[in-house]
C-alpha cells in the first residue's frame, strides 16, 4: 500500500509562491488578516456547540466525490483525487467512532454522470476498500450536482423521519453540468429535509453558497490540506436535529462478545453473517457478537441484523456518542494580565504567552487556545 | 443613528456606518460651510449616495436660509430609482426620530411616464434628475432656469461629466436632419399664412415685443430669477432682435437661406475643418448673411413657435437644432470646431455627408452651473487623477479628496499581467495588435483564468474592431472551444437588444453555476452602466489600454485645443482617458465591503508609473511591487490563492470595528485618529 503514485516533475508542477507564506501582514492593525478571522470562527464554534440541543445521532449521510477532470489537478498533493480519498478513509473511520449508529453511502460523480459506489451500510471497513480501490480511477469530464443529489434523494427518501438525513459534497470542478434546473431540486431537498453541506477544493460557487444556504448545510472551502482534514472532520459531529423530525424509540441490541477457545467441546465453528455476501475474507471462526433476538452471528459492530433488522451496537460505543449530549462546558476567556496565578497552562506546561488564557468553570485551571481547542475537539473532558 | 459632524447633527438612517462614509460627510460639511465647489472620489459600494443625502438634508434642516434646494443629478433611471429608494428610507427614519411627519418635499424627473405638473414642485426641497436637466442647454431652459441659486448640485457618477458636457453643445448635421428640416420650415411658413388670415394682431404684437429686445429675460436674469444659458449669450440680451430677421416671413425666408447653404456645404468631397469664425465669414460671402441676426436665431425661434401656438415641439426639433447651431456658431469664436466629412472612415466609398460641430471645451455648458449655484458637488468612483477635472472644467473647487475603502479583509486584488509563459510582452500597442504570439498569449490568459475562476468572468477590450480580430484568432486556433469546456461565452454587440439578451443568458449561466464569460467592449454599454455584484463578476480582465480612437479629426481637434488653452498635454490627457475608463471596467466587479473580485490588467504598460499613477486612489493601494508584472503562471496562482481566502466565511462581526462602526465606536478617540487618515486631500 505504500507504493507512491507517480509524482510529476517539480518543473511540470504549477508556480508556487513558497515564500509570501512566511510574509506578515504589512498593513499593520488595520487589516485583520484572514487568519486571524479564521482562528475567531474555530472559537466560535467551540463557543456554539454548547447550547443544550437536540443533536440528530442516528444519520444517513451520503458523501459525494467529485470525480471530474479538476481532480487531477496538483495543489493537493500529489492530487486532489489521491489527497481526498486518503482524508476520506480517515474520515470514514473517524465518523463510524463518533456516530456508531450512523450509515455512509459513497457516490462519485464524472463525466456529466453519477454513480453509487456503495449503499448506504453501517461498515467502515467496505467502504474503506471501495476508498482504496477508487484512487486507480480516471478523472474525466464535468461533474453533475444535478444527478448526484437526485441519486443521493432515491434512497434517503425512503429513510425513517427520526434520523437525520444529509449529503456531503466534495465538490472540485467549478462548474456543474445538469439536465435540469437544480432549484427545483433544491426545493425537494428542502421538503425532504434533507441537508445539505458542501466542501469546496477550488472557491466559492454560487450554486452551492445557494444549495447549502437552502437546504440548512454548511459550504466552506478549502485553504490548504490541512485546512480541509479540519473541514472534513468538522462533519464528523452530529448536526443538530431540526425540532420538526419525528420522535420515535428505536429497538436495539447489545450483543456480548463470546470467546471460545478451541478447548471448549461445545464450541463449534461457524460463518459470520456479514460475510456471507463477500468471497474474500475468511469465513469460519468460533467467537463473535450473537444478536440476541435471533442468535445471527457477526464478527464486529455496529452492524444491522441481517436476518431481523435489530440494529446491534455495543455499549461503550453508545458511550461514546455520549459527548455530544452533554459537551464540555466551554471555558472562559480572560485576557492575560486580567489572570492571577499559574502562569503556565495546565495541559502542556508550557508558559501562557497570548493575549488571553482559558480557564475551565468547573476546576478553575488555566489552558492556553490550542490546549482550549484540544480538549474541546478531541478529549471533551477536563 | 444620529451623528455630530462638526456641531451638525445627522440622522443617519442605518445602525452601522463606514468610517469613510463619517470622513466623506466632513469634506462635505466643510465645501457646504465655505459655499464652494468640491470633487471628491469615494469607491463605489460604500454609501456614497446615502451620505451624500443625509448631510444635505441635515444642513437644510439645520440652516434653512442658506441652502435651499438640493439638486443630485445622476446619469441612468435606474440609478435614479436608487436614490429615491435611499432618500426614502431616509425620510421614514426622520419622522421615526423626530415623531412628526416632514415638511420635505422630493421629486425625481426621470421619464415622461412618471411627469408631474403641479406647481408645487418648483418648491421642492430635493430634486432628482438626469445630468441633461442641468447641462443640455435645450432642456436646462425648460426644466432648470427657475431653480434658486442658494441650491447645493450633486453631479453622482461624475467621471464622465465632460464629455456630457461636450455631446450637449456639440451638434451633428447630416443631410437627412436638413430635408427634416426644410419640411419644418414648409410647415411654419403655410402656419404663418394661415396666421396672416384670421388673427393678423398676433403675428404684430410679436414683432412690437422683438422691436423692444429681450429686456424681460435680461430683467429676469439680473434680478437673479433664471440661470444663464449658454445658448442666450448675455450681449444679446441688451439688443434687439435685428430687423432683418424680425418679421415671421422675413425669418422664414432666412432660415431658408441658411439651409440652402448648409446643404451647399454638405456637397463636399473631401475632409473640411474650419473654427467657427472662418464658417462666418463663408457664410456671408456665400449667402450674405450677417453674424448679428444669426445669434438671434435660437431665440427668434422660440418667439415664433411660441406665437403660433404649436403645442408638439418635438416635431420642430430639427428646426431648433439647426437655429441652435447658428446661435453657437455665431457666439463662440473658440471652443467649437467645424468639421464637414463626405463619408465615414470604415466605409469610404457611401456617401453620408455629416457636419459636426463640434464642442471642445466641457467648460462652455458647465460654466452657468458653477455660477449660478453656490455648492456644486462633483464625485463619483473613479475621478482620478483629481486635479484633471477642475482643470479641464475651468473652476476652483474649495475641496478635493480622495477616500480609499476601510477593508477588514483586502477584498480585491489588482494584478498586472505584463508576460505570456513564453516571456512574450503583452501589450496592445498598435505594433503588436496583429502579433501571434500576443493573441494566443491573451487566449491563454482567459483559458486559465476561467479553469480557475468561479462562476461569472467579465473580460473588456479595447475595441470591438479588436475584439472581433481577437475572438476570430482565438477560434482558429482552437481557444475558444477550450474555454468553453469551462464556461459559457456571451459577447457584447453594438446592437442593444442583442447585448441585454446576452447578458440575461450570461446572468442565467452564472446563476445556474454553469459559469460564463462575458466578451465585452470598455467604453460600451456594459462597461458603465451594469454592475456585477458578487458572483456575476469574480473577476474582470482588461485586455489592453482602452485608448480613445485617436485617430479621429474631432478627438485631434480636442487635444490640439486642450494643448493651447490649458496646457494639458495630448498625452497626458489620452492616458487620462484610457485609464478612467479601465478603472470604471475593472470597478464593475466590486460593488461593496461583502463583494470581491479579481481585478486583472493584462498589458506590461499598466505597469508604468504614468498609467498606474492614474488608477484610483483604493485600487493602487492594494498594488503591491510583486504583483506589476506577471507571468500568465503567477497570475494564476496568485488568483488561486486570492479565491480561497475569500472563499472563506464572512460575517458582519468581522467587519465591526474596523470597516463598520457603531455609534459608540465612532465616538472613541482612537476611530476618530484614523478616520483623518482615510481623506487624501489632492
Amino acid at each position: 500500500m505504500d507504493e507512491e503514485p507517480e509524482r510529476a516533475k517539480r518543473w511540470e508542477g504549477g508556480y508556487e509562491r513558497t515564500w509570501e507564506v512566511l510574509k506578515e501582514d504589512e498593513s499593520g492593525s488595520l487589516k485583520a488578516t484572514v487568519e486571524e478571522i479564521l482562528f475567531q470562527s474555530k472559537r466560535k464554534r467551540v463557543l456554539e456547540s454548547h447550547g443544550q440541543v437536540r443533536l440528530g445521532m442516528m444519520r444517513h449521510l451520503f458523501v459525494v466525490i467529485d470525480c471530474s477532470k479538476s481532480m487531477e489537478d496538483q495543489d493537493l498533493k500529489p492530487n486532489r483525487l489521491t489527497s481526498t480519498l486518503k482524508l476520506m478513509e480517515a474520515f470514514v473511520e473517524e465518523y463510524f467512532d463518533q456516530n456508531p449508529i450512523s450509515q455512509v453511502g459513497l457516490i462519485i460523480t464524472k463525466n456529466k454522470r453519477a454513480e453509487k459506489l456503495t449503499d448506504l451500510a453501517g461498515n467502515p471497513r467496505k467502504h474503506i476498500t471501495t476508498l482504496k480501490k477508487a484512487v486507480d480511477s480516471v478523472c474525466v469530464g464535468e461533474p453533475s450536482l444535478y444527478n448526484s443529489l437526485k441519486l443521493a434523494i432515491q434512497t434517503l427518501k425512503h429513510m425513517p423521519g427520526h434520523t437525520s438525513r444529509e449529503i456531503l459534497i466534495i465538490f472540485s470542478s467549478l462548474t456543474t453540468c445538469d439536465p435540469a434546473n437544480i432549484y427545483e431540486l433544491t426545493k425537494t431537498l428542502k421538503d425532504l429535509k434533507i441537508r445539505v453541506s458542501v466542501i469546496g477544493l477550488s472557491a466559492e460557487v454560487r450554486v452551492c453558497t445557494v444549495l447549502t444556504r437552502e437546504t440548512g448545510g454548511s459550504y466552506h472551502v478549502i485553504l490548504d490540506e490541512s485546512h480541509f482534514k479540519e473541514l472534513l472532520m468538522f462533519h464528523v459531529k452530529p448536526p443538530p436535529a431540526s425540532s420538526s423530525s419525528e420522535c420515535s424509540l428505536i429497538r436495539m441490541g447489545f450483543p456480548q462478545h463470546t470467546i471460545a477457545s478451541l478447548a471448549d467441546q461445545d464450541a463449534k465453528p461457524s460463518f459470520s453473517m456479514s460475510h456471507l455476501d463477500s468471497s474474500s475474507d475468511p469465513g469460519l471462526s468460533l467467537g463473535g457478537y450473537f444478536c440476541p433476538q435471533c442468535h445471527a452471528k457477526y464478527t464486529e459492530l455496529p452492524v444491522e441484523c441481517k436476518i431481523c433488522g435489530l440494529t446491534l451496537v455495543s455499549a461503550p460505543h453508545l458511550a461514546r456518542s455520549f459527548h455530544h449530549l452533554f459537551p464540555l462546558q466551554a471555558f472562559l476567556e480572560i485576557p492575560v494580565e486580567e489572570h492571577q496565578g499559574d502562569r503556565f497552562c495546565q495541559g502542556c506546561q508550557g508558559e501562557l504567552k497570548d493575549k488571553s488564557v482559558f480557564s475551565c468553570p468547573s476546576c478553575s485551571s488555566v489552558f492556553c487556545v490550542e490546549c482550549d481547542l484540544f480538549i474541546h475537539d478531541s478529549l471533551h473532558c477536563c | 443613528m444620529k451623528i455630530n459632524i462638526e456641531g451638525l447633527l445627522v440622522y443617519f438612517p442605518y445602525d452601522y456606518i463606514y468610517p469613510e462614509q463619517y470622513s466623506y460627510m466632513l469634506e462635505l460639511k466643510r465645501t457646504l460651510d465655505a459655499k464652494g465647489h468640491g470633487v471628491l472620489e469615494m469607491p463605489s459600494g460604500t454609501g456614497k449616495t446615502i451620505s451624500l443625502l443625509s448631510l444635505i438634508v441635515a444642513y437644510q434642516r439645520a440652516f434653512p436660509l442658506e441652502v435651499t434646494k438640493l439638486i443630485y443629478c445622476s446619469r441612468t433611471v435606474p440609478e435614479i430609482e436608487k436614490v429615491v429608494e435611499e432618500l426614502r428610507k431616509l425620510m421614514e427614519f426622520y419622522s421615526k426620530e423626530t415623531g412628526e411627519s416632514s415638511n420635505f418635499l422630493a421629486l425625481a424627473l426621470s421619464s415622461r411616464k412618471n411627469l408631474c405638473i403641479h406647481p408645487e414642485i418648483l418648491h421642492a426641497n430635493i430634486v432628482v434628475y438626469s445630468y441633461h436637466y442641468l447641462l443640455d442647454p435645450k432642456i436646462a431652459d425648460l426644466v432648470s432656469k427657475e431653480l434658486a441659486k442658494k441650491s447645493v448640485v450633486v453631479f453622482d457618477e461624475a467621471h464622465n461629466i465632460d464629455n456630457v458636457c461636450i455631446d450637449s453643445m456639440s451638434v451633428n448635421i447630416t443631410r437627412r436632419t436638413l430635408d427634416r428640416c426644410q419640411n419644418n420650415v414648409d410647415t411654419l411658413q403655410n402656419t404663418i399664412r394661415n396666421i396672416k388670415e384670421t388673427d393678423a394682431a398676433k403675428l404684430k404684437e410679436e414683432y412690437r415685443r422683438l422691436v423692444e429686445g429681450l429686456k424681460e429675460a435680461n430683467v429676469a436674469r439680473e434680478t437673479d430669477v433664471y440661470m444663464a444659458n449658454p445658448v442666450l449669450p448675455d450681449e444679446i440680451l441688451q439688443e434687439a432682435v435685428p430687423g432683418s430677421i424680425r418679421t415671421a416671413e422675413h425669418f422664414v425666408g432666412f432660415m431658408r437661406r441658411f439651409l440652402e447653404y448648409l446643404k451647399a456645404r454638405l456637397r463636399v468631397h473631401h475632409v473640411v475643418q474650419e473654427s467657427a469664425p472662418q464658417f462666418l465669414k463663408d457664410v456671408f460671402d456665400k449667402v450674405c448673411i450677417d453674424r448679428k441676426p444669426l445669434r438671434f436665431c435660437a431665440e427668434r425661434l422660440r418667439s415664433l413657435l411660441r406665437t403660433l401656438e404649436i403645442a408638439d415641439i418635438t416635431d420642430f426639433s430639427p428646426v431648433t437644432l439647426i437655429s441652435n447651431f447658428a446661435t453657437l456658431v455665431s457666439t463662440y469664436s473658440q471652443g467649437f470646431t467645424i468639421i464637414i466629412e463626405p463619408f465615414e472612415d470604415r466605409t469610404p466609398t457611401i456617401a453620408n455627408p455629416v457636419l459636426h460641430f463640434s464642442c471642445m471645451d466641457p467648460s462652455i455648458a458647465i460654466k452657468p452651473v458653477f455660477e449660478r449655484f453656490q455648492s456644486v458637488i462633483i464625485t463619483s468612483g473613479t475621478l482620478s487623477p483629481l486635479d484633471i477635472y477642475p482643470r479641464i472644467l475651468d473652476f476652483r473647487p474649495v475641496t478635493m479628496a480622495s477616500f480609499t475603502m476601510t477593508l477588514a479583509r483586502t477584498c480585491l486584488c489588482p494584478l498586472i499581467v505584463g508576460r505570456g509563459n513564453d516571456q512574450v510582452a503583452l501589450s496592445s500597442k498598435f505594433e503588436t495588435r496583429e502579433d501571434f504570439a500576443v493573441i494566443r498569449n491573451y487566449g491563454n490568459l482567459l483559458l486559465e483564468m476561467s479553469a480557475i475562476v468561479p462562476d461569472g468572468i467579465v473580460a473588456f477590450f479595447t475595441s470591438y474592431v479588436y475584439m472581433e480580430n481577437i475572438v476570430a484568432s482565438w477560434y482558429e486556433q482552437g481557444i475558444l472551444e477550450n474555454i468553453q469546456r469551462n464556461k459559457l461565452i456571451f459577447i457584447e454587440t453594438p446592437d442593444a437588444s442583442e447585448t441585454s439578451m446576452a447578458l440575461e443568458k450570461y446572468q442565467e449561466a452564472c446563476e445556474n453555476g454553469r459559469g460564463a464569460v462575458l466578451l465585452s467592449v470598455a467604453r460600451g454599454k456594459v462597461s458603465e452602466g451594469i454592475d456585477f455584484v458578487h458572483h456575476f463578476g469574480r473577476a474582470v480582465i482588461m485586455f489592453g489600454v482602452p485608448y480613445v480612437y485617436t485617430q479621429s479629426r474631432i478627438l485631434k481637434a480636442r487635444l490640439e485645443y486642450l494643448r493651447d488653452q490649458f496646457q494639458i498635454r495630448e498625452n497626458d490627457f489620452l492616458t487620462f482617458d484610457a485609464m478612467r475608463h479601465a478603472a470604471q471596467c475593472v470597478g464593475r466587479a466590486i460593488r461593496g465591503k461583502t463583494d470581491y473580485g479579481l481585478m486583472i490588467f493584462a498589458d506590461k504598460r499598466y505597469a508604468r508609473a504614468d498609467k498606474r499613477g492614474k488608477l484610483p486612489r483604493w485600487i493602487q493601494e492594494h498594488m503591491s511591487d510583486g504583483s506589476l508584472n506577471l507571468t500568465v503562471d503567477e497570475t494564476v496562482q496568485l488568483a488561486k490563492h486570492f479565491l480561497r481566502q475569500m472563499a472563506q466565511p464572512f460575517r458582519q462581526e468581522d467587519q465591526l470595528g474596523l470597516s463598520l462602526l457603531t455609534l459608540e465606536q465612532l465616538e472613541s478617540e482612537e476611530i476618530l485618529q484614523k478616520i483623518t487618515q482615510i481623506a487624501h486631500q489632492a
